[in-house]
């Protein structure tokens, strides 16, 4: 997959060592270790942040509660097909990756969930209609997905710039 | 008893008289004081009793005191207490009795629990619904007030434990019906007549579990003669009582109470979770008064059309296997679970002769396109989808473009053994123009290779009489058919929690096609008009199908198929005698 849009936390990284060098010539090595700490601090930070916000996103989702004010853009909380009704996250998956791009400023996020969906028959067949008349014909399905966000960081405030849901 | 049954006007074609409430006051006015009739004697045991009955959930409350062995007062909640006729009936220490209230179009059963003192109520009243002559019924759990002790705990509650039940029964009126119990919300009864082509019929019922020997079983005849029916069934004696309240097809009333004997047919599997016995399985609708519940009204809901606007949705252009044909368009969506069409008749040529029947002429061109000429007439082009159910079986279906009932053929070809079966759909039948008909042919199969099979045909089976199977089409999209008579089939819709909930039925047909595999039918006559044509097999526990079908939206023919369960084998052959053909 291409990463020109989601800047990995390698590249990141990568990012932050080529800014260091200059500066270990002429800073003396108790500064840099102090620096790298704050650094490291602010992307734990914003880790954690993240995280409180695709949590946060989750339980309205779950909740069916308005999410729009968790995005940067409120026509992208739209992101879901009208058949979701849960996403939780999948217990049984490996670690969910998040990685801050070397300006601080733009993330991304991938995490495996199990989505629920639920949807009313078509009423195109007798028995189809006979499941709706009696309060039913509704199908329920489960399945494992990969939700990719990419969130962006306005002011100290990270929102949700997208977020798109494919086969794991 | 009943108006005997008539073959000829089955219950679903016959015109029930639409009765005004006076006509319904004006007979009920004639039995409220005599009360209901009884073939056999009725008992005497509350004679002289005084009883308080006192029901949960905002129920009546009934003060009964019984003047003698027909006649009692009754006080509703309180009110002044009003003289009637009476009809009881004892199973073990099960009492049953019945009265209506004069001078209105409301009455009681009430069955109570000698041994608890607990008690159900049934108020039964016409005019509650749009026909009139419909019984309605609510139903209150409850117990007989004892002076000096406290209230039971227990109470009789709705289950589904008798789901998957049936039964031959004789009441003492001679009326004589196998009843088929394979939904927790609905039942299928067949009146018998000793003919054996009898249909069977399908109406919301209640079920109540008094205790793990005695159940309270209502049905309610809903799009037909509106007769509610109830009865107190002891499982072990395979004995009833019960009461019957409606007018019959004279627009006699029916009001008697009766004793019956039955005969055990068997159990078949139930589909809840285990250790689930919830009844009332289809929730009632939100905002519904007293009596109010969920009712499958197939006339009421079906578009009828006349002949000429079947003609005109004909030529609006038919769709023959397309991936999907609207809402309404009969079969479509049934096939998920189908298997694929196959091209093995691509490229073969043959003839069908059908006995007393049409002579077809086929040149399949390739595994969507054929053409076909009927008794040496013109050739035409026309779309088909076949499928192979066993090897060298085929079932391939198309219409007869330009025929006058714009008639569909679902042919099973055996080219093993040069057999051939048709189901023959059309429509213009007599009724409703856009229900299909449907009549069955029996042929032979010539063509290069294919062995003459002399005098031998398909012919008819009772192998799925009494079966139940079940069918999954498409997830969220399950029913259960149950071939309750020689002449039809019955069809039973899950809820979500696995139990059977509304069930209806048409007329089927069963021809053995060869072991384990059957060529069936079901004809959804005055409820969508689908003729839907399925061949079984036992083995693969799969189907291949063809629905045909028309509605406002044009004529239709469309995949059927479905993943099959075994649900059980109900032991009916013996009440219908063989005919042949």
């Amino acid at each position: 997959m291409s990463n020109d849009r989601e800047p990995t936390r390698r590249a990141f990284l990568k990012g932050g060592a080529v800014l260091a060098a200059p500066l270990a010539l002429a800073t003396p090595a108790v500064a840099i270790a102090a620096d790298d700490r704050a650094e490291r601090l602010r992307r734990l930070e914003d880790e954690a942040a993240i995280r409180a916000l695709h949590r946060d996103w989750l339980r309205r989702v779950n909740g069916g509660a308005d999410a729009a004010g968790l995005f940067v853009d409120a026509r992208a909380a739209r992101c879901l097909d009208a058949a979701v009704c849960g996403l939780t996250g999948d217990p049984a998956a490996s670690a969910d990756t998040i990685e801050i791009a070397a300006d601080g400023r733009r993330a991304s996020g991938r995490f495996l969930c199990v989505v629920e969906t639920q949807s009313r028959i078509a009423p195109e067949s007798t028995l189809a209609q006979m499941a709706l008349a009696q309060g039913g014909g509704v199908v329920r399905e489960r399945a494992r997905r990969l939700v990719s966000a990419d969130y962006v960081k306005a002011g100290e405030r990270w929102a949700i710039a997208g977020i798109t849901l494919r086969e794991a | 008893m009943p108006a005997k049954p008539d073959p000829k006007v089955p219950m679903h074609r016959f015109a029930f008289t639409k009765l005004t409430e006076s006509q319904i006051g004006t007979a009920l006015a004639k039995v409220a004081a005599t009360g209901p009739a009884s073939a056999s004697p009725r008992t005497d045991a509350l004679k002289g009793k005084t009883i308080r009955i006192v029901t949960d959930k905002g129920g009546p409350t009934l003060a009964y005191r019984f003047t003698a062995d027909n006649r009692l007062t009754v006080s509703e909640n309180g009110g002044k207490a009003v003289a009637a006729g009476y009809g009881a009936l004892v199973q073990d220490r099960i009492t049953l009795f019945t009265h209506l209230i004069p001078g209105t179009l409301r009455g009681y059963g009430v069955v109570i629990d000698t041994a608890s003192n607990i008690a159900t109520v049934v108020e039964l009243w016409f005019g509650g619904y749009q026909d009139k002559r419909e019984v309605m019924r609510e139903i209150y759990a409850g117990y007989v007030e004892t002076a000096g002790k406290a209230a039971p705990a227990g109470r009789h509650v709705a289950t589904n434990r008798f789901e998957g039940k049936g039964f031959y029964w004789k009441q003492d009126t001679g009326y004589e019906t196998l009843e088929y119990y394979p939904s927790a919300a609905y039942s299928h009864f067949v009146e018998l007549t000793g003919r054996g082509d009898e249909l069977g019929f399908c109406g919301p019922s209640d079920y109540i579990q008094i205790d793990d020997e005695f159940y309270i079983i209502t049905r309610t005849e809903c799009e037909f003669s509106g007769t509610f029916t109830l009865s107190v069934v002891d499982l072990n004696r395979q004995e009833q009582i019960g009461l019957r309240l409606g007018f019959d097809r004279t627009d006699a009333l029916d009001y008697y109470v009766f004793r019956g004997r039955g005969e055990w047919l068997g159990q078949i599997a139930q589909f809840e979770k285990l250790g689930d016995t919830a009844g009332g399985v289809i929730p009632i609708p939100e905002g519904g008064g007293k009596g109010a519940r969920r009712v499958y009204r197939p006339l009421q809901t079906m578009p009828k059309m006349s002949k000429a606007e079947v003609a005109a949705a004909v030529a609006k252009g038919s769709r023959v296997f397309a991936p999907r044909t609207g809402a309404g368009s009969g079969a479509a969506g049934m096939a998920t679970h189908g298997t694929p069409a196959v091209d093995g008749l691509a490229g073969k040529s043959f003839t069908i002769r059908y006995d007393g029947g049409p002579v077809m002429d086929y040149r399949v061109a390739s595994i969507d396109t054929l053409e076909w000429r009927k008794d040496g007439g013109a050739w035409v082009k026309a779309r088909y989808q076949a499928w192979e159910p066993m090897p060298g079986v085929f079932l391939f279906g198309h219409l007869l473009e330009g025929a006058p009932d714009h008639d569909g053929h679902s042919i099973v070809a055996d080219f093993d053994n040069g057999l051939v079966t048709c189901f023959n759909g059309f429509l213009n039948t007599p009724y409703i123009a856009n229900e299909a008909g449907a009549r069955t042919l029996f042929g032979v199969l010539e063509g290069a290779g294919i062995p003459d099979p002399g005098a031998r045909r398909h012919a008819r089976t009772r192998d799925m009489l009494g079966r139940a199977l079940t069918w999954n089409y498409a997830p969220g999209l399950s029913s259960m058919h149950l071939y309750s008579t020689p002449t039809t089939t019955s069809w039973i819709i899950f809820t979500d929690s696995g139990a059977g909930g509304m069930e209806w039925s048409g007329p089927g047909d069963f021809v053995k096609i060869r072991d384990g595999l059957y060529f069936v039918y079901w004809l959804e006559e005055a409820c969508n008009g689908t003729l839907g044509t399925i061949v079984i097999n036992m083995r693969t526990m799969h189907d291949a199908g063809i629905g045909y079908h028309c509605g406002t939206e044009g004529l239709s023919m469309s995949q059927v198929g479905a993943h099959a369960r075994h649900a059980g084998l109900f032991d009916v052959q013996r009440f219908f005698p063989k005919q042949e053909g």
